[in-house]
């Protein structure tokens, strides 16, 4: 019985965005009279879909977590007017947003580029923020803590039902345990899921922006922002196209006799590669990262000429002190480890994770200095430093 | 093979537990052989042998992953498999309770509580004691654990010398494991997801992770551990027929406890300490020796224990590293899924109904 409702559910999604897909010659002015939908360009994310309609927005995230089996559907609507018919499988939100509530600190650095961070009324929790702003407005109170995000603990619903904000987004992994929204939605609650981490390719993380800004209906500045991003981001690789001679690299470091490594088609793994470095686990399939053996990744990565992303170690010392078989290591040796952690603060919060999502351009242009200085002689380490 | 009545009589006797003590130790040089050869890295065992003598191998990262990593976890291995065997042995008789295991008294707990403080804490807290752990360097995991096995150790000998009887001592060991745990679960609900990783794979258990610097202060604490436990088969056999009777038989029932609890979770807590918590062993290689055994003796079964628990080790971790692949398992894992079956398989066809405990 209950099958059978899900199932004629799931038909309806499907006819539905089946009659959505229907392409239409009109232009963006015109989309106010048109009664089918518009697509806006989303050129390299692969989980989430902008239209236009009939006075409305259509959101889709058409992964929401990875596994999901149905999409989330979002549909804006300009404040004070009435949502479309034939919505009733989806959330309707009013836009612009004047009240946010972020459950991650990767949607800070896309808040800050739209002059939107006043919006900010509540986080989940400060302590591993990175933005000076951010935690400024914590500490001084103008933005609540509420619980609740990817660290864990449960969401403080009584706090954000005071506060009444316009909109909460928020990551999801697919278990009711761990999740916040199905707590907020049945709050009643206008809560969005954000899915951009599953996006492997940089810049199509960084594209989540326009997710974001469609929100406060700036999704035509979010679109140039990001153009100019990505023609930053081509241009750096093109810079190392022509080259003969690769360095090669391998990332992280060994827990207890394990070492985690990026499969080669990981987010970490297609930086390297746009760098113009040949990654040692380049042919470990997928984006997941696989556990090795320690000797395995000695035996594969023992003559490699650089070493990225090694954790908490902020100088040779202490990765030596961590194990003192990584003095094997070439790039040891060489004094060629660099770590993502230039910009970090006392308490954990690291920019990397935080608005690196927002400029890879940024973190390419670095790895690009690591690798091959006299490519971009102009350029010094943003988010990586070189370990002494 | 279905073991034969005259066999199991002939078993009895002094002189044949000595020989299956003596297979026993065959048994572990083997394992010990199979987890030099096998790993990730495909090693011909004519150079293996050639390494170890000192020749220069065919290709110089060999030399290194036989002398830094194989040769370091094989030793580890086999001083944790044994180890933990001994404290489990002397748990179960302590206690007289056949599902006891090294860390029953929360000695497990106390040192997760420690590695929970020394890796989640640190940067939240800007204490001087996380700052010196953390400047210990390789060192400063063992240290952590050890001081969280220390605490619990400390307050389990304190309440070990008023309570008289050793099932209380059981629930407020249990209770101080509670207590140790909810503390850590407090500290990885507020933690950051990459160190609740490093927290998480410690909690696993792995033998890989022990270098040449951490074992010159392992393999001492645990030979001596292990020594001491020569002055133990006597009243240990006293205890197992009651604290009454090994009263009656001239035991110092008091001193002897504190000196049984002290050599098991010096054991158990160092193992801890070095490899994370190793579950299982410790549980199940006491039981095996008394049913290969067919003897409660603990003049025999400590030996036995010490090598069959190195062994059985050395096997797991040459499995965990999945042969071949450049995978690995947790250890935990292959120590459970591979060693219940075998275990229940021993008992199954050994018992015939006689309880373990009964001599």
């Amino acid at each position: 019985m209950k099958k059978t409702t899900r199932l004629l559910f799931i038909f309806l999604i499907l006819a539905l965005s089946a009659c959505a897909a229907q392409p239409s010659p009109q232009t963006p002015n015109s989309a106010d009279s048109a009664p089918v939908l518009r697509s806006f360009p989303i050129r390299y994310a692969q989980h989430f879909t902008l239209e236009y309609g009939d006075g409305y927005k259509k959101l889709t995230v058409t992964q929401p977590w990875a596994g999901a089996s149905e999409p989330m559907v979002y549909i804006l609507v300009p404040r004070g007017s009435a949502a479309p018919a034939n919505v009733a499988n989806a959330q309707v939100l009013e836009t612009p947003a004047r009240s946010f509530v972020a459950m991650s600190t990767t949607y800070f650095p896309f808040l800050e580029k739209l002059g939107k961070l006043d919006a900010l009324v509540a986080v989940d929790d400060a302590t591993y923020t990175y933005n000076p702003q951010v935690r400024e407005k914590v500490s001084s109170g103008a933005v609540a803590q509420v619980g609740g995000g990817a660290g864990g603990g449960s969401v403080n619903v009584e706090k954000l039902l005071e506060l009444q904000p316009d909109l909460i987004m928020t990551s999801a992994s697919g278990s009711p345990e761990l999740d916040a929204h199905p707590k907020l939605l049945e709050a009643g609650l206008p809560v969005v899921i954000n899915a951009d981490y599953l996006e492997q390719s940089p810049l199509g993380r960084a594209e989540w922006g326009i997710f974001i800004a469609a929100f406060f209906d700036m999704e035509e500045q979010a679109a140039r922002d990001f153009d100019a991003l990505v023609r930053r981001y081509e241009a750096a690789k093109a810079l190392t196209e022509g080259l003969s001679d690769r360095v090669t690299v391998f990332t992280n470091t060994d827990y207890q006799g394990t070492w985690y490594v990026p499969g080669g088609e990981s987010y970490a793994a297609l930086l390297l590669k746009d760098a113009g470095a040949r990654y040692v686990f380049e042919s470990q399939p997928g984006y997941g990262a696989a556990p090795l053996a320690f000797e395995a990744v000695f035996d594969a990565a023992r003559d490699a000429d650089f070493w990225l992303n090694v954790g908490f170690a902020s100088d040779l010392d202490s990765l030596l002190t961590m194990d003192a078989r990584y003095a094997e290591f070439k790039a040891f040796a060489r004094g060629s480890v660099y770590n993502y952690n230039a910009r970090v603060t006392e308490t954990g919060g690291s920019d990397y994770f935080e608005s690196g999502v927002a400029n890879p351009d940024i973190i390419l242009k670095d790895l690009i200095r690591i690798f091959y200085p006299e490519l971009l002689p102009e350029h010094t380490l943003y988010y990586y430093q070189k370990l002494n | 093979m279905k073991a034969r009545p005259d066999k199991t009589t002939t078993i009895r006797g002094p002189a044949a537990r000595g020989w299956v003590i003596a297979l026993f130790a065959i048994i572990l040089a083997a394992a010990f052989v199979v987890s030099l050869s096998l790993g990730s890295v495909s090693i011909p065992l004519k150079d293996i042998i050639g390494i170890l003598l000192g020749k220069p191998a065919l290709k110089e990262s060999w030399t290194t992953i036989i002398l830094n990593f194989r040769l370091t976890k094989a030793l580890t291995a086999l001083l944790a498999g044994a180890a933990l065997s001994v404290a489990g042995l002397q748990m179960q008789t302590m206690f007289r309770n056949p599902l006891a295991d090294p860390f029953i008294l929360g000695i497990n707990s106390g040192a997760s509580l420690g590695v929970a403080l020394a890796v989640l804490a640190i940067g939240t807290t800007g204490s001087i004691l996380m700052a010196g752990i953390s400047t210990a360097g390789d060192l400063g995991l063992a240290i952590a654990a050890s001081i969280g096995a220390g605490l619990v150790l400390g307050l389990i000998l304190l309440v070990g010398r008023q309570v008289r009887n050793p099932t209380t001592l059981l629930i407020l060991g249990l209770m101080f494991g509670y207590a140790a745990s909810a503390v850590t679960s407090l500290l990885i609900y507020f933690s950051l997801p990459e160190r609740i990783q490093a927290y998480t794979v410690w909690s696993y258990g792995s033998f890989s992770g022990v270098t040449w610097s951490q074992l010159r202060v392992m393999a001492p604490v645990i030979l001596v551990g292990l020594a001491v436990t020569i002055f133990l088969p006597k009243p240990l056999n006293a205890l197992l027929l009651g604290e009454e009777y090994a009263r009656s038989m001239g035991v110092d029932v008091r001193w002897t406890r504190v000196f049984i609890l002290l050599s098991a979770s010096v054991l158990a807590g160092t193992v801890t300490a070095f490899c994370g918590p190793i579950g299982f062993i410790g549980v199940a290689v006491p039981h095996l020796c008394r049913n290969l055994l067919h003897s409660a003796n603990h003049k025999s079964l400590l030996p036995a224990a010490a090598l069959l628990g190195g062994a059985l080790a050395l096997l797991a971790d040459a499995i965990a590293q999945l042969p071949g692949s450049q995978f690995v398992l947790p250890i935990n894992v292959v120590t459970s899924l591979f060693g219940a079956p075998f275990v229940v398989w021993v008992i199954i066809k050994q018992r015939k109904g006689r309880t373990s405990f009964s001599v």
